[in-house]
């Protein structure tokens, strides 16, 4: 199921907070209440983390990884380096990438089996993704945008990409990923879709200006509470017309 | 999207108000202090200003109230006829209107007073014609007060209008007084309206919002409509003709089936069909409401009738709109807001046919060709054998299970929010980050570790498997060590031939005469310069000394000094014999021929014995040192300073320096005569 929260009066959660199936990082921040959300919703099965990354609290959009690692910016630190070693189980891989690009979850999207990324990374890098997170990885845009970390969001169920992704690029990116798309938004309609949703393949976080309409497109496509994204076509397709058009 | 909200138009202040505002503020934002023996063109120039000043106060005031309030032929008309129902239109219009003439005047007035003040030649005067500016000014502020009045009492009921959305999803509810629209408004959201046994207890629109299908609908309960000529009706009524005129709304039609309201069915059916007109085009459904008090199937034979024809009137709408002429439970419905039994049912159905009546129009809209891919759900086509299921670990099924079995105990777990709240809340309570952290002994967690240890980056020095790699390196060594046990045996010269060893032991003799060699000349050296052998004085490096060696060698040298030679430069000048030997010796017995005439003068005027030196130590006053010891202080530091720069032959300050060897100004120019040494 799908929860909505704020990181201090900010709705972009994705970035502050990383999620995936085997780990949640999440930003220090001034009061518990970010991370509290998150420690109430998964706390009992994986470590829940506060992490900071190079000194900042955009950890989101610095980093990438899935249940099999944890891909850092060459700009981290020795001491967060270590802090995500030891609170991170042994299962995880947290590597340290020498990529120009710094911004890693701006420029990879992946779930455990598959990862789109810029395509201007370096080709050290891609092999240190294949590597450390165990995906196959393919060089993409997203409607257009290189930035795919933040223009897409996908488990290993489903995914939600940026709204003006064409229907052909969406068989095909479906057809990469393996999993159902859908073209959509979050918070009211923005389409930063990595910043305002995180998710792995039993729930998903998104911000508070997410609006019921989106809150049920993410629940279906990600198949949290039973829904399947063939909802979508059958008894929300009215809703969604009435509301985008 | 044009949004409504009279809420924040500025206050009109009454006429009196408004005076006091701008003349105060002219003389507090104007300047006060004026004298009699001013220029003429200074005073001027001070009036003008007040009467400028006012002016352009009353015009920007003037303005904002012009422009702030919404023009009923530009906004929605559902606002425009609202508001017409409410204030009278023309009314509006004529106190706006006369608001925009006295801002002419305004502006007139003072363009006549400050061409008078052009012509003014005393203080009197120019005081005068200000006076008499401001006062016109007023008094045109004066006499529309009244539409100022009404203008401040319209905006405060503006203000107070719900803010009804004309464009979105709406749900409109009509009916004669007293049929519980408002209780069913009540019902289906959280509105809360005013809910009395009598008639006319709504007297204008109330908005509340409900959610169907993740969407969000407005509904707007309007007051009761009675069944009489269109003329007739009071403003309260009119309030629900506008909304029903305007709105495209899903319509509820409520019909009181017991009586109760003090209508009969026949009246009630009467005003459905003088009203039907307004219901073209919309969804209509019809409410029986009270059946707790008489249900549906209890009404007489004539009653029954009428419900019958109303409701073919409604059948017209859903056909007119495209829809099956069968589907007729969508049409009619019974409910009883006071049980409750319906009311879910009547807001389903009306969401269901607004939604179904917008999505239709929609979908013929170009709009919805740019949305298309946003109805579509991309399903994956297989591209390889390869399995890859989802990862949702055991315990989140269990959990999901267990929630499904027991929804509500659940020992909830302690959070950090919690803890953040026990202890002293946000910016005063820091949580420990170690507290998570999965290690082989829980009790390192709190463990300190160094950052810079012995001027290196500890963490420089980390690996993940730093023990095994140890464990590793100390295998190899003892490895290797095993074997070096064997191999020591062989080196100290056990297996070299007797010559052998003669050839060692010469080498390293010389070797060490070398170096001994090499430390008595660094040390006898002192002050003396090191030089490079290229400049070498003892001249140890020569063509003789090169010739020995190589014929020590048993090389014939000849070839090799003779080519040194021919590439060698000639040899200089030699420097003059000594003068001072010549004098030591010869002196006395050198009398009469001296072959140089400067010499032998010299000779003879010198004295023979030297005069005595100043110790180096002493101090001549003007040197400026204290005393003896500070002196030889000094000169010895200055030695030590320029020890080391004399050692290398370096340069120092004390040598000559020639900055430019040819100066451009001394070889550069045409030279006419007698310019040679003057530049």
């Amino acid at each position: 199921m799908a929860t909505r929260l704020q990181y201090e009066n900010n709705c972009e959660i994705g970035v502050f907070s990383k999620l995936t199936n085997a780990y949640c990082l999440v930003a220090i921040g001034g009061s518990e209440n970010f991370y509290s959300t998150f420690e109430a919703e998964l706390a009992d099965v994986i470590p829940v983390v506060k992490a900071s990354i190079a000194g900042t609290r955009i950890i989101g959009r610095l980093c990438a990884g899935n249940k099999n690692g944890l891909l850092l910016p060459h700009n981290t630190t020795d001491q967060e380096l270590q802090h995500l070693r030891n609170s991170l189980p042994d299962s995880v891989v947290v590597q340290r990438i020498e990529e120009r690009l710094s911004a890693l979850g701006n420029c990879i999207a992946c779930n455990d089996h598959v990862a789109l990324t810029h395509p201007d990374l370096d080709r050290e890098t891609e092999e240190m993704i294949a590597d450390v997170l165990g995906v196959e990885v393919f060089r993409q845009t997203i409607a257009g945008n290189i930035l795919v970390g933040s223009f897409c969001t996908f488990s290993n169920r489903g995914g939600l990409v940026h709204p003006h992704t064409s229907i052909e690029d969406l068989d095909e990116l479906s057809t990469l990923l393996q999993v159902p798309l859908v073209a959509g938004t979050v918070n009211r309609g923005s389409e930063v879709i990595g910043a305002g949703l995180t998710v792995n393949d039993w729930t998903a976080f998104c911000g508070s200006d997410t609006t019921a309409t989106e809150l049920s497109v993410i629940e279906s496509v990600f198949k949290l509470r039973e829904a399947q994204p063939s909802a979508l076509v059958d008894e929300m397709r009215k809703s969604l017309i009435d509301s985008y058009v | 999207m044009v949004q409504y909200n009279f809420k924040k138009i500025t206050v009109v202040p009454t006429g009196k108000d408004f005076i006091d505002i701008i003349l105060s503020r002219t003389q507090r934002r104007t300047p006060t202090q004026v004298h009699k023996g001013y220029a003429i063109s200074r005073l001027r120039q001070f009036y003008m200003r007040k009467v400028k000043f006012t002016q352009q106060n009353f015009h920007d005031k003037l303005s904002t109230i012009i422009e702030e309030f919404p023009r009923l032929d530009d906004i929605h008309p559902f606002y425009g006829d609202l508001l017409h129902v409410l204030y009278n239109k023309d009314h509006y219009k004529l106190a706006l209107g006369q608001i925009n003439t006295a801002r002419n005047l305004i502006g007139k007035i003072a363009k006549d007073y400050v061409k008078l003040l052009k012509y003014g030649d005393s203080l009197y005067r120019c005081k005068s014609l200000k006076v008499a500016a401001l006062g016109r000014m007023c008094t045109v502020i004066k006499r529309v007060s009244p539409s100022l009045a009404y203008l401040e009492q319209i905006r405060q009921h503006m203000a107070r209008l719900p803010s009804i959305d004309p464009n979105t999803r709406t749900i409109l509810i009509c009916g004669y007084p007293n049929v519980g629209k408002s209780s069913f408004i009540n019902k289906i959201t959280r509105a809360d309206v005013d809910v009395q046994p009598y008639a006319f207890t709504t007297k204008s629109l109330f908005v509340g919002h409900t959610d169907y299908k993740y969407l969000r609908y407005q509904v707007i309960d309007t007051p009761g409509i009675l069944d009489r000529p269109f003329e007739d009706r009071n403003i309260i009524e009119m309030c629900s003709i506008t909304a029903l005129a305007h709105l495209r709304a899903a319509v509820l039609f409520f019909l009181d089936i017991s009586g109760s309201c003090g209508y009969s069915i026949a009246q009630q059916a009467a005003l459905f069909h003088s009203i039907k007109s307004l219901f073209m085009n919309k969804p209509l459904i019809i409410v029986c409401n009270k059946t707790d008090l008489q249900p549906l199937e209890g009404i007489s034979e004539d009653d029954r009738k009428l419900v019958m024809e109303m409701k073919a009137e409604a059948m017209k709408t859903v056909i007119g709109q495209g829809g099956e002429p069968t589907d007729d439970n969508s049409v009619l419905l019974t409910m009883s807001t006071l049980t409750e039994e319906g009311v879910i049912s009547v807001k389903n159905a009306a969401c269901e046919r607004l939604l179904d009546q917008r999505v239709e129009l929609k979908m013929k809209s170009k709009k919805l060709n740019d949305c298309l891919n946003r109805f579509h759900v991309a399903m994956p086509k297989p591209r390889d054998q390869k399995e890859r299921p989802p990862c949702i670990p055991q315990a989140v099924l269990e959990a999901k299970a267990k929630k499904a079995e027991e929804t509500a105990e659940k020992e909830k777990r302690k959070l950090e929010r919690d803890l953040e709240n026990e202890n002293g809340g946000a910016g005063v309570y820091s949580a420990s980050l170690k507290k998570h952290y999965i290690l082989a002994d829980d009790e390192w967690k709190e463990d300190v570790m160094p950052e810079i240890l012995d001027g290196h980056n500890v963490y420089d020095f980390i690996d993940p498997d730093i023990l095994m790699r140890l464990e590793e390196l100390e295998r190899e060594e003892s490895a290797l060590q095993g074997l070096e046990a064997d191999d020591d045996f062989e080196m100290d010269g056990a297996e070299l031939t007797p010559e052998e060893k003669a050839a060692l032991a010469e080498i390293r003799k010389k070797k060490s005469l070398l170096i001994q060699q090499h430390r008595i000349k660094k040390s006898t050296a002192e002050s003396r310069p090191t030089v490079p052998r290229k400049f070498d004085k003892d001249k140890q490096f020569t063509a003789e000394r090169m010739g020995r060696q190589l014929s020590s060698l048993g090389l014939d040298p000849t070839m090799a000094i003779n080519r040194a030679r021919s590439k060698s430069r000639g040899r200089k000048r030699e420097r003059s014999p000594d003068r001072g030997v010549n004098d030591g010796l010869h002196s006395m017995e050198v009398d009469g021929d001296q072959q140089n005439k400067k010499l032998r003068l010299r000779s003879r005027s010198a004295s023979r014995s030297r005069s005595k030196s100043r110790p180096p130590g002493e101090v001549v006053p003007g040197e400026g040192f204290k005393d003896t010891a500070q002196k030889k202080k000094a000169i010895k530091m200055a030695k030590g300073s320029s020890k080391k720069r004399n050692k290398d032959a370096r340069r120092g300050e004390a040598d000559r320096v020639i900055p430019t060897l040819k100066p451009k100004h001394l070889f550069s120019g045409k030279r006419s005569t007698g310019k040679t040494d003057r530049r």
